[in-house]
């Protein structure tokens, strides 16, 4: 009866190990997943690009400086690897999309065109879904590093080899800038 | 507010469970114990209707509501939104039906999240802007979240458990003159309590799945906003909702919680007996929300 007992205990601390150690690495994956899902999304924007600055050049050929942002903003979001480099180059695109689409609202034939039209309902759609990616992202991390750092799974992290993960900030000139105030 | 919500649909649902044991003790005092054959009946005729129909509710609401599923080059603005959803809520796209009708509304079916279906009319797609009809996605796709065509299914199984038990028992009071049983119960209190309880049963049952059906609802919006972090975008579409007096043609009862905005008129139906909450708390509730971020 004795030893039934105790490897009942055993039991229910190995399983309890068992389910802190899956906790972990499913959380770590997950983050992973969701970063899997950002450069997915950020890829689809790149790519509609050169489509764009085609279409846009075809009406508004002069505007070469907003033109020149989005192509060396699309140049450096291909060669960040960190999530701090990507997270600042996909701000850098967003800020440049913005100014191109600023642009396009002086050019009523470039604004009434269908290629534009269409283009611009899948850019902001891609836009939404990289804003969303990366709310999922965050989400994520912050499950992931609040179990790294809680008990009792903070005990296990150095054994699933799982640690803290940084998160997915979009440095936004526009958002940081304080409003002029004019008295 | 979406734990509350979960309690309470927990409360609810532990009440269906204690109206079940409440029917089947009214019977036990009033026929004697050889009645307890008749419980697993009812509850076996139950299951296999409902979970018949939850297991392929995917189709079958399809073919109830005469929606015809489309592909991503049928509307890709509208899949578009969809899966800018799915990213926010890390669902996999599910199948995407319309439903040709002009009154604007939607629903959610499918047995789990990989079998999942969500409707619209051709009504709410023309009627409402781009954030609206992301909160009215983020709403359905909530339903599917947080599970609701199981958690409505085991509801109606309980219910209709309920109703096909205190039939039987009332018909058997009818026909068989009653009390035969020599081991029944012999206290007047006792009987009289069962016959109240085997009478109000069925009613106290549609009304507790009613309640379940709004809080789902509730939660559901509650769920949206955390996956878009909008709230204006679903309220502004309940207002549209709320303005447009035009319904959905196809009026069965049998599949009317499972749209956004019941299609039942509200004003001939009671509160408690309603399955969605008034329109108007759900807008004031998203209001609160907003004044919050």
């Amino acid at each position: 009866m004795k030893i039934i007992i105790a490897l009942a205990v055993v039991a229910l601390i190995v399983l309890f190990f068992v389910a802190q150690y899956n906790r972990l690495i499913r959380l770590n994956v997950g983050v992973d997943e969701a970063w899997a899902q950002i450069e997915v999304q950020l890829k689809r924007r790149s790519d509609l690009i050169p489509n764009l600055v085609e279409t846009v050049k075809g009406y508004a050929a002069h505007e070469k400086t907003t033109l020149d942002a989005v192509i060396s903003a699309r140049a450096k979001a291909t060669t960040a690897s960190t999530v701090a480099d990507v997270a600042a180059a996909d701000g850098m695109m967003t800020q440049a999309l913005r100014g191109l689409l600023a642009v396009a609202e002086a050019y009523p034939d470039l604004k009434a065109s269908s290629n534009f039209l269409s283009l611009q309902e899948e850019l902001s759609t891609t836009e939404n879904k990289v804003a969303f990616a990366r709310q999922f992202y965050n989400d994520n991390v912050r499950s992931l590093n609040t179990a790294v750092k809680t008990v009792p799974t903070n005990l296990f992290a150095g054994m699933a080899k799982v640690s803290v993960r940084e998160f997915y900030e979009v440095e936004d000139a526009q958002s940081r800038q304080a409003p002029n105030v004019k008295f | 507010m979406q734990a509350a919500n979960r309690r309470k649909t927990f409360g609810l649902l532990a009440g269906m469970g204690l109206l079940t044991g409440l029917v089947v003790y009214a019977a036990l005092t009033y026929f004697g114990s050889s009645t307890v054959g008749i419980v697993p009946i009812a509850v076996g005729i139950a299951l296999i209707g409902v979970w018949g129909s939850y297991y392929g509710s995917d189709k079958l609401v399809i073919t109830m509501t005469g929606a015809r599923q489309i592909q991503e080059n049928d509307n890709p603005k509208l899949f578009g939104l969809i899966q800018e959803v799915c990213i926010a809520s890390g669902l996999p796209v599910p199948k995407v039906a319309i439903v040709d009708d002009p009154a604007p509304n939607a629903f959610a079916t499918g047995r789990n999240q990989d079998h999942a279906l969500i409707a619209f009319t051709t009504g709410i797609l023309d009627v409402m802007d781009r954030d609206e009809l992301q909160g009215v996605i983020a709403h359905e796709m909530s339903h599917v979240a947080n599970r609701d065509t199981l958690v409505s299914a085991v509801a109606a199984t309980t219910a209709g458990a309920i109703a096909i038990l205190s039939d039987i028992l009332t018909r058997m009071m009818w026909f068989g003159g009653g009390r035969r049983e020599r081991d029944s119960n012999s206290n007047p209190l006792a009987i009289a309590l069962s016959l109240l309880i085997l009478i109000l049963a069925p009613i106290a049952a549609v009304l507790l799945k009613s309640a379940i059906s709004r809080k789902r609802e509730s939660l559901a919006d509650a769920t949206a906003v955390a996956f878009t972090r909008n709230p204006a975008g679903l309220r502004s579409a309940l207002e549209v909702l709320a303005k447009d007096s035009t319904v959905v043609q196809q009026r069965s009862t049998s599949v009317a919680h499972i749209w956004i905005e019941s299609p039942l008129d509200g004003t001939s139906v009671s509160k408690l007996f309603s399955t969605h909450p008034p329109i108007q708390e759900r807008i004031a509730a998203l209001r609160a929300m907003e004044s919050l971020s």
